[in-house]
């Protein structure tokens, strides 16, 4: 059994995971939470979405650290054949992409006050 | 199946050439004769209904927009009627989003996916029959209600409350709801197939990193069509329900409300653009590899950015809704996404132009129109980053700004890619070239005139020209524009015209296509033109991202399979390492008749609410039919 097969499958796919999903449960999350922070605390969206811009950089960080136990070099293979790489690669990249998706949003939490109609 | 009449099955590692191709053909091959034709579940047979129905459906479409393009030429015109206008455009819009755009995406990924993954069939074939029928049924019932004066008036995206019963109380919403309900069943059904084909039915080899980038970008394509769609499904008929039974789902004043509407369509409107642009972005990635003669410059960053997008166009829907009172930080992070999946984009095109930089380029037919894809896309992006934010989309909301920005992204992204995929395709799918003379001349009239005809569209929306108005007065000095706007109109028509005499031309005198005739890279090359009905001989096993252009000449295959019966290769997700063999649908008449059970089903559910009752049973004894035991052998295990 190769040090590959031996890392459990789900880790790979961390990124192509995390990433979407962090970005989906902040969209959703921060515009539900603008009427209670309005009335509250305007900072519950920019909390939320600062934590789930780390879920999705974790996930890229755990598909990087399978890579790194994988066959790296097969990313730049056209021949293929290294699947479980390949989704890792993708999961760096997801994670990394939807984490900017979230930071754009945090910014945007940042300069929009919520109570604004 | 016992064990020793499975001993005694011939298999095709015991035949040899001309023998195994005829017998195969005789066991995957289409019955003759009409009862044949209505029969078949040959993902090629009903993959060419497919397209060749959606292109019909594109050219009357196309036809609407003229109309109206000669009602705007100039100021006053009484050409057409408000009302007609008023059905023409929601029939124009409504044709080219349900019964064009999506359907011809979903047609060459019937014809093409299952070649492509070195398959026999698509999964689901009587599923794939039944999916067609659905969608040529919903098709002709749009268009004869509007050959009856009952065709919808009330947009493409039928807001309510005009749609509702007390500001339209005409069957027109109801032809459209009901059309939508058609539609939306034949690309789910379809979507189901591609998915597990893609991720069951790949040849023995093809692992993930190796899945050609047509058929990655129409696995995501499916998927954003499984989620997206059931939204559009829940608001036709939650439409069909408070107009025929007086729920109250979009009703202010008994606790529904109107912008639930506008939520429950955008969120299946917006994917709907990338549902239909996903298609355009991996036929530009199979052409541009082949006439750029090396494969596309990051693979894994393309297939990032196709599933990126994917999950992005899910959280943009809001952007249509800017200017319907919602809090601010809602819009704000609905622009953040908005202007994200510009990011996506990008990737993909750098690696198109990194391709053809790195590559020699063949400027062929099909690669001027991704030539021409890249430049009206990338305008249309432009726009599109413009509109996602609040201010300015506050200004040229429901102005002809936005119909330029949605032409530009719709017909540049799809349209041309698309056209540039039928002269890629043609000569595989029918065995013969289109003309190289004709298709330059094509190409650079839809060029020409498409920007002729949409670019004044941008100028007439920030001049204040309002969409969906059917004249305007002299002194709002529009009147140049828009006759401009007309005339490319019709250089762009003329286009298609020309493709259709192509077309005819090519397939009575057309030079002969050879197996392989652009040496490309991938499975649909390694078949005859046309593909036998049995698509390959024996299963191709992929040792290659490219596997042609590894070593054409010695394709490793698989053997074993059965020569008796119908039957498939059914291999793993990741690795696809062969799993089972899997018996594969022979023809069967069950997907028609229970298409017509369904359309009447369907069609009487808008007149009475008693159509849900008598409507069932004949449903249920189709399906009944559909899935009896018929002592074949497929049946037996």
């Amino acid at each position: 059994m190769t040090a590959a097969e031996r890392h459990p499958k789900l880790l790979y796919w961390a990124g192509v995971a995390l990433g979407p999903l962090a970005w989906g449960i902040n969209l959703q999350g921060v515009y539900a939470l603008a009427h209670f922070s309005c009335e509250t605390t305007k900072l519950s969206g920019t909390i939320m979405s600062a934590v789930l811009a780390l879920v999705a950089l974790a996930g890229a960080a755990i598909s990087a650290r399978a890579v790194r136990r994988g066959a790296g070099p097969e990313w730049t293979d056209p021949q293929g054949g290294g699947p479980r790489t390949f989704m890792a690669w993708l999961g760096v990249g997801s994670g990394l992409l939807f984490a900017l998706a979230i930071g754009n949003q945090l910014a945007a939490s940042l300069m929009i006050s919520p109570c604004l109609r | 199946m016992t064990v020793a009449a499975e001993e005694r099955e011939l298999r095709d590692d015991e035949l040899n050439g001309l023998e195994l191709s005829a017998r195969l053909r005789s066991i995957w091959q289409t019955p003759s004769g009409l009862l044949g034709a209505l029969t078949s579940v040959d993902h090629k047979v009903v993959g060419r209904r497919y397209i060749v129905t959606a292109f019909a459906f594109l050219l009357l479409g196309g036809l609407l927009a003229i109309l109206m393009r000669i009602q705007l030429a100039g100021p006053e015109k009484t050409f057409l009627s408000a009302d007609k206008y008023n059905q023409i455009f929601t029939m124009h819009g409504s044709t080219m989003m349900f019964l064009f755009a999506v359907p011809v995406m979903e047609a060459f990924a019937v014809y093409l996916v299952p070649l492509m993954v070195g398959t026999r069939n698509i999964a689901f074939p009587r599923l794939n029959a039944f999916s067609y029928w659905m969608f040529l049924f919903g098709g002709c019932f749009l268009w004869i209600s509007f050959a009856l004066n009952v065709g919808p008036d009330v947009g493409w995206f039928a807001y309510v409350p005009l749609s509702s019963l007390q500001y339209t109380p005409t069957k027109r919403p109801d032809v459209w709801a009901q059309m939508i309900t058609f539609t939306e069943v034949a690309a789910l059904a379809v979507a189901v197939e591609i998915v597990v084909t893609v991720f069951k039915l790949r040849a023995p080899g093809m692992t993930l990193d190796r899945i050609p980038l047509f058929v990655w970008a129409m696995l995501v394509t499916s998927f954003l069509v499984m989620f997206a769609m059931p939204s559009i499904m829940v608001a036709s008929t939650s439409l069909i329900l408070d107009r025929l039974v007086n729920t109250r789902f979009y009703d202010s004043s008994s606790g529904g409300h109107p912008l639930l509407w506008q939520h429950l369509f955008w969120f299946f409107g917006h994917p709907e653009v990338y549902i239909i642009f996903i298609p355009g972005t991996g036929m530009v990635s199979a052409i541009l590899a082949t006439f750029a003669r090396r494969p596309v410059i990051g693979y894994p960053v393309v297939i990032l950015s196709l599933i990126a997008t994917g999950f992005l166009s899910f959280g943009l829907w809001v952007h249509h809704m800017f200017v319907t009172g919602l809090p601010q930080l809602g819009a704000g992070l609905f622009t953040a996404s908005s202007m994200l999946i510009a990011v996506p984009s990008g990737l993909q095109i750098f690696c198109w132009l990194a391709t053809l930089w790195d590559g020699r380029p063949v400027y062929r037919t099909p690669l001027l129109f991704v030539i021409g894809f890249i430049v009206i896309f990338v305008l249309g992006g432009l726009s599109g980053v413009m509109v996602a934010s609040v201010p300015i989309d506050t200004q040229v909301h429901d102005t002809y700004f936005v119909v330029a920005h949605f032409h530009y992204v719709l017909i540049g992204g799809a349209v041309f890619p698309l056209i540039g995929a039928v002269y890629y395709w043609f000569p595989k799918i029918t065995g013969r070239m289109l003309s190289e003379r004709l298709g330059r001349w094509n190409f650079w009239l839809a060029f020409v005139g498409f920007n002729v005809a949409f670019f004044p569209m941008h100028i007439l929306g920030l001049i204040g020209m309002p969409r969906r108005v059917y004249t305007y007065t002299a002194d709002m000095d529009w009147a140049h524009l828009n006759l401009l706007s007309s005339g490319g109109a019709v250089i762009f028509a003329l286009s298609f015209v020309l493709l259709l005499v192509n077309v005819i031309m090519s397939l009575r005198s057309g030079t002969l296509a050879g197996d392989n005739p652009w040496n490309a890279s991938t499975l649909e090359w390694a078949t005859s033109s046309p593909p036998p009905p049995q698509n390959f001989d024996r299963i191709p096993v992929v040792k290659h991202r490219d596997p042609l252009w590894l070593d054409n000449a010695s394709l490793p295959v698989v053997a074993g399979l059965s020569v008796e019966r119908r039957e498939m290769l059914v291999t793993s997700l990741a690795e696809a390492e062969p799993q089972i063999r899997e018996a594969s649908p022979e023809p069967s008449i069950w997907p028609l008749l229970t298409a017509i059970a369904t359309s009447v089903f369907f069609i009487g559910s808008i007149f009475t609410p008693w159509a849900v009752l008598w409507g069932t049973p004949p449903m249920a004894v189709t399906l009944i039919g559909w899935f009896w035991p018929s002592g074949s052998k497929e049946d037996e295990e």
